[in-house]
């Protein structure tokens, strides 16, 4: 049998395609460059530095006014809402920070709820600009005829608080 | 319900999601095997 | 010529007629019976399909590392395992897309924002990109055989991401909660059908993970043979040229 290369073409008489496929090698470029501005994007957001509200002021990076995440625990019977913007106090650690947001925070903010707070320490009060609701991993039901809604609320509080 | 709309957006959206891939996956299959011998399918 | 059949068997069929029980009533008991949470009140339905979700993306990317290294094992070089690999590895990307929007969604709910560059949240939409990169790796052509090479040794890359994705809320200060059930506690912080109903989606779930991985990776013995079949189709007029 002759299987020396061919030289004459003939149609119908190629393999069937096994030629370079341009859509995958994109989605495969896509991919990498997709991969590089995700991995860049948490890395600059990670430029704020992250502190629990007893490392404001005494941990590096968390201290002056630069701009800073805040976490804590919104405070119980703090929240005030005036002039279109919230007050409130952070909770964590057995130490108290204020914060004032420009707005009115959206998720299930509420009392006794841990919070991240996006802002700088000016004149002692955190002003804030983004508050982000960091809700518990706990899920406890609703059940009126377990608890009462007084119970119900020191219940939430205790379970947010851990 | 409250936040209904985003509550039934999402189970719509799994269940719209896996639906239309899992048509599309059987029709596949049933194309493939107008064309197939037995012996490419051994599961029958 | 088979005929109509598919890819589908009885078995597939009685299988899939569970799942859709299944999924009925996982819809019956994410929302409707269970309970609201005391805190995130009805929102804490989109749990019921996010967790599920993103837990079939789990299963899905392991069976895909693993079918990945006992093609490489050379033990049994047989092309279903990659085809199981690649079966796996494309519903799984359906799985993590769907949980990426989901949590999208319970995150404007909960946490006032859709989307956050948070760890977790990096982390999962890294992972969904390094899946749709493997995907687009198995169509870039060549022979089965070059496939299943190139495609296993990175299923077996990616797979080390999981862990990042699933600890990163214990590695790195995040928005995002711990996990409620798989964590390093083995704590399980759910009330009564809550708990029963995020059960109920996980198995459902991964029913229907295996009941498509079946169909799929028969359609994918399918596309290949019929694939063999052209180049077989090939060589014999190339013989038949040669004879003449």
């Amino acid at each position: 049998m002759d299987l020396t290369p061919r030289t004459v073409t003939e149609p119908g008489a190629q393999p069937p395609a096994r030629k370079r496929r341009w859509l995958p090698m994109l989605v495969v470029v896509g991919a990498l460059l997709g991969g590089g501005v995700v991995v860049t994007k948490f890395l600059t957001s990670a430029i704020d530095y992250y502190c629990n509200v007893d490392e404001v002021g005494v941990r590096s990076g968390c201290s002056g006014e630069r701009r800073m995440r805040v976490q804590g625990v919104v405070e119980q019977n703090s929240v005030k809402h005036a002039d279109g913007g919230t007050t409130f106090t952070l909770d964590f650690n057995k130490k108290t920070l204020k914060v004032a947001y420009s707005g009115d925070p959206g998720g299930v903010f509420q009392e006794c709820i841990p919070i991240i707070a996006h802002g700088r320490v000016v004149n002692g009060v955190f002003e804030s600009d983004r508050i982000e609701v960091k809700h518990s991993n706990q899920y406890v039901q609703k059940n009126a005829k377990r608890i009462d809604q007084a119970n119900k609320e020191a219940a939430a509080c205790s379970v947010l608080k851990g | 319900m409250k936040h209904a709309s985003f509550i039934f957006g999402s189970w719509g959206l799994t269940a719209v999601s896996v639906a239309v891939y899992a048509v599309w996956v059987i029709r596949r299959g049933r194309e493939l095997a107008k064309h197939a011998t037995r012996e490419e399918m051994p599961w029958t | 010529m088979a005929g109509q059949s598919g890819t589908g068997t009885s078995a597939t069929r009685r299988l899939g007629v569970l799942v859709i029980l299944m999924l009925a009533t996982l819809a019956l008991c994410g929302l409707w019976f269970s309970a609201e949470d005391v805190v995130q009140g009805s929102t804490v339905r989109i749990m019921y399909v996010h967790v599920p979700s993103i837990w079939t993306a789990y299963i899905a990317f392991g069976l895909t590392a693993l079918c990945s290294a006992v093609y490489l094992s050379g033990k049994n070089r047989s092309l279903a395992w990659d085809r199981v690999a690649g079966a796996s590895g494309e519903i799984g990307v359906l799985f993590v897309a769907v949980s990426l929007v989901t949590g999208s969604m319970w995150g404007r709910l909960t946490w006032g924002t859709y989307w956050v560059w948070d760890a977790r949240l990096t982390s999962t939409a890294f992972l969904f990109i390094t899946y749709v990169g493997y995907l687009a790796v198995r169509q870039l052509g060549g022979t089965h055989r070059q496939r299943a090479r190139r495609s296993s040794v990175l299923a077996l890359l990616a797979i080390l991401e999981i862990p990042l994705v699933h600890f990163s809320v214990t590695l790195w200060r995040s928005l995002h909660q711990e996990a409620s059930v798989a964590n390093p506690n083995a704590k399980v912080a759910l009330d009564g059908l809550m708990l029963f109903s995020l059960f109920l989606g996980l198995i459902a779930f991964t029913m229907l993970f295996v009941w498509l991985v079946l169909h799929r990776q028969r359609a994918m013995m399918l596309e290949d043979a019929f694939s063999d079949r052209g180049l077989d189709v090939a060589i014999a007029a190339r013989r038949n040229e040669a004879g003449a």
